[in-house]
Parts: C-alpha cells; sequence; structure tokens
C-alpha cells in the first residue's frame, strides 16, 4: 500500500456489477478496494444506483459517497451524496472522481450538471449583490467558473489551466466564498445565470 | 500567496529501453510516477501536440506510461518540449564521427542495461557515466547541431519554470530522457530560488 492509496467500498447494483466495478476500481492506480463491512471505514462508498439513492446505507460520516447513475433526471445532489456519476462515463473518470469525493469535493459528470443546470437556471435572476460578488471575482478565479460551469471536473479544469488540481481547489473554496455558496451545484447555477 | 516551497523531482527515462525486460520497465516507471503521485508532471512532449493529444512524435515513455497513468489521477501534465526532436535526432554529418557516435549510443545503452533499475539510473554513478558518455557524443555532433540540442534544453528548462512559477508551493515531477540531464539539471539549479531540488524518492 502506498501513502497515497484510497480505500473504496462497492455496493448497490447486482452481484456482477459489483465484482466488475471492483475489479475496475482495483485496476486504477492509487485505489484499493475493501469491504464495506470493516471496522475501519472506507474513504470513498461507490453506489450504483438502481432508484436513485434508494437503499443507500449509512456508512461513517467521513466515507464520501459517489453515486453511479444512468439517469440524469436530478436538480441537484442528493441528501448525503458527495458525487453523481453517469455510467456513460469512462473509467478513468470514475477514478477522477473517486479522488474529488474523497478530498471532500463535490462531483457531478458533465451531463448530469449541464442536466441540473438547463432544469434550474431559469428560476431566479442573480440579485445585485451576487452580480456584485460576481463582478469581484480575480480574471483566473472568473475563468474557473466559467470552465465550472461548462460541467467539467476539477480535474479537467486543471488540465486545461495547466495547473495543479489542488490549486484549482483553492481557487473553488475563495469562489465560493466570494460568492457566499455551498456548493458546486450553487456556484455552477450562479455562473450560468449571468451568461 | 502559499508559503511553502515548491520541491522539484528530475526522473530521467531510458526511452525504447523501457519496453525491453530491465527491471526499469514500463510497469516500473508506470509505478513510479503513480506511487509520487505529483502535483504536476513535466514531460517531454509539445504544447500542440498535447492538446491535439497526438502522440505519434511523443516519447514512447509519454505515449506508453505516463499520459495512460495520469488520465485517472490527480496529476496534471505539463508538456515542456520545445520541439519534437528527440536526443536520437541529434546527429552528425557522415563518416567516421557517425560510427563514433553509434558506438557511444551502443555503449550507454550497455550502461542502461546494466544500471537495470529506477534507482541506480537515477542514482550517481549512472549519472557519472552517462554524462560522462554524453558529453561526449555531443562532441561529435556538428555545431550546428549541438548548439540546437542546448538551445531545445535551455527552452525545456524555461517551459519548466514558468510551469512552477505559475503554481508555486507545489510537488513537480520532471521526466525526461537520461541524456538531457547534465545539460537540465544545472540549468534548474540556476533557479534554486524558485524551487527546491530533491531527490524522485523524496519527492
Amino acid at each position: 500500500m502506498t501513502n497515497h492509496e484510497i480505500t473504496v467500498s462497492v455496493g448497490g447494483g447486482h452481484e456482477l456489477d459489483r465484482a466488475g466495478l471492483a475489479a475496475l476500481i482495483a485496476s486504477l492506480p492509487g485505489l484499493r478496494v475493501v469491504p464495506l463491512e470493516q471496522q475501519l471505514p472506507p474513504q470513498v462508498l461507490v453506489w450504483e444506483a438502481q432508484e436513485g439513492a434508494e437503499g443507500l446505507p449509512s456508512p461513517s460520516p467521513n466515507t464520501a459517497i459517489l453515486l453511479l447513475t444512468e439517469d440524469a433526471d436530478y436538480e441537484s445532489l442528493p441528501e448525503r451524496v458527495n458525487g453523481l456519476l453517469s455510467k456513460d462515463e469512462s473509467s478513468k473518470s470514475l477514478g477522477i472522481a473517486i479522488r474529488q469525493v474523497a478530498r471532500g469535493e463535490q462531483y457531478l459528470s458533465p451531463a448530469i450538471a449541464i442536466a441540473i443546470l438547463q432544469k434550474r437556471k431559469t428560476k431566479a435572476a442573480l440579485t445585485e449583490s451576487q452580480k456584485s460578488a460576481i463582478q469581484s471575482l480575480t480574471d483566473r478565479e472568473s475563468e474557473i467558473l466559467e470552465l465550472l460551469a461548462q460541467g467539467l471536473s476539477n480535474k479537467a479544469i486543471a488540465a486545461q489551466l495547466y495547473l495543479s488540481v489542488r490549486t484549482v481547489e483553492g481557487h473553488l473554496a475563495n469562489i465560493y466564498s466570494r460568492l457566499d455558496v455551498h456548493s458546486r451545484t450553487e456556484a455552477m447555477l450562479m455562473a450560468v445565470r449571468t451568461r | 500567496m502559499r508559503s511553502s516551497q515548491t520541491r522539484l523531482a528530475i526522473l530521467g527515462t531510458m526511452s525504447d529501453l523501457h519496453s525491453q525486460p530491465v527491471a526499469y520497465d514500463l510497469d516500473c516507471l508506470r509505478k513510479v510516477v503513480a506511487d509520487l503521485a505529483p502535483d504536476l508532471l513535466c514531460a517531454e512532449i509539445t504544447l500542440d501536440n498535447w492538446e491535439r493529444k497526438d502522440f505519434s512524435r511523443a516519447s514512447l515513455e509519454v505515449r506508453e506510461a505516463l499520459a495512460p497513468v495520469i488520465a485517472s489521477m490527480d496529476i496534471v501534465l505539463i508538456p515542456v518540449a520545445p520541439t519534437v526532436k528527440q536526443y536520437a535526432d541529434f546527429t552528425s554529418d557522415s563518416g567516421w564521427r557517425r560510427r563514433l557516435v553509434y558506438a557511444l549510443d551502443q555503449l550507454l545503452r550497455w550502461g542502461q542495461i546494466q544500471a537495470d533499475d529506477v534507482k541506480t539510473v537515477n542514482g550517481p554513478w549512472f549519472a557519472a557515466f552517462c554524462h560522462t558518455v554524453c558529453w561526449a557524443t555531443e562532441r561529435f555532433w556538428t555545431a550546428k547541431e549541438r548548439a540546437a540540442w542546448e538551445r531545445q534544453n535551455k527552452d525545456l528548462a524555461e517551459n519548466i519554470v514558468r510551469a512552477v512559477q505559475r503554481d508555486s508551493g507545489r510537488r513537480v515531477l520532471v521526466t525526461v530522457q537520461c541524456q538531457r540531464l547534465h545539460q537540465l539539471i544545472p540549468l534548474l539549479h540556476a533557479h534554486d530560488d524558485l524551487f527546491s531540488i530533491v531527490a524522485f524518492q523524496n519527492l
């Protein structure tokens, strides 16, 4: 085991799906599959959704939950869930999503993020204070917010700007603070409404 | 502004020898990079080719090991090669100089096979051997080729420095073919105020 290994458990779906998913995760560098029923809880639980988040167990509060879904019919992240990953995404995206939620960040697949934005963007206009907060962002923060609004993951934003993922997460924390929002979805919605 | 200084490690690689049956093979290279999990990975591919995902002229290391391993990790690849030319593309005119360059290249390959593992290839004894052989090889290139090689290494070093300046305080791994090291290490040491260079095991 290396210092950077993230422990992951797999649940939900059918037994064969779980076995395939566990094998796939185990093949990705820096990830280790562990059983869910153990004293030391995993850092991430990847749950294959069948009826939304139904049946999702209540693991340790320190375990981040990544919901694997075919359905894009969400208006936001379900309660207790840290990330939504579309089953249409590549295995590489699965690795990126697991790492992102393991660090306490949220993850939304681009397709799901765009679907959420389409549903919610017309519901409210920006207030003057929100407009002013957006204008107060630095050029780099505005650039990152724009990429966030395109549904990009932190890794994809970092790769596009040739910055480290940690640096992007630092900028995102500043953006959330300046915009007075508490989630990725809220920040994305504000960005989309300014367009 | 972050207070912690950038840590930078340089990992010498061995081009097509990584696909030979040596301990420092492509799997070993992938594992070293995955275990180190640097924030930024500076690699030998041009910006243009990286953005177009055109690996046809990228080195074997980038094509077969680095690009695949970072795809599912949080490592961001910084393309730092100024041109597509690699060490093996620099040569002399013809005749005895070319034959000597070939002989020295065979000597270097012999040394790489003897060194065999990642720690030895990146250790002091092999460094002295590799630097001497590569320095001697460069003497037999044409003056124009030698100048182009030196210019390329300077540009590559500047690209690394720019990446560090853009994102300071991070863990940066530079992977370059070991033939560059005797040129690149002094160029990077000129920027000790920007980063501390550490052994790859200590990144």
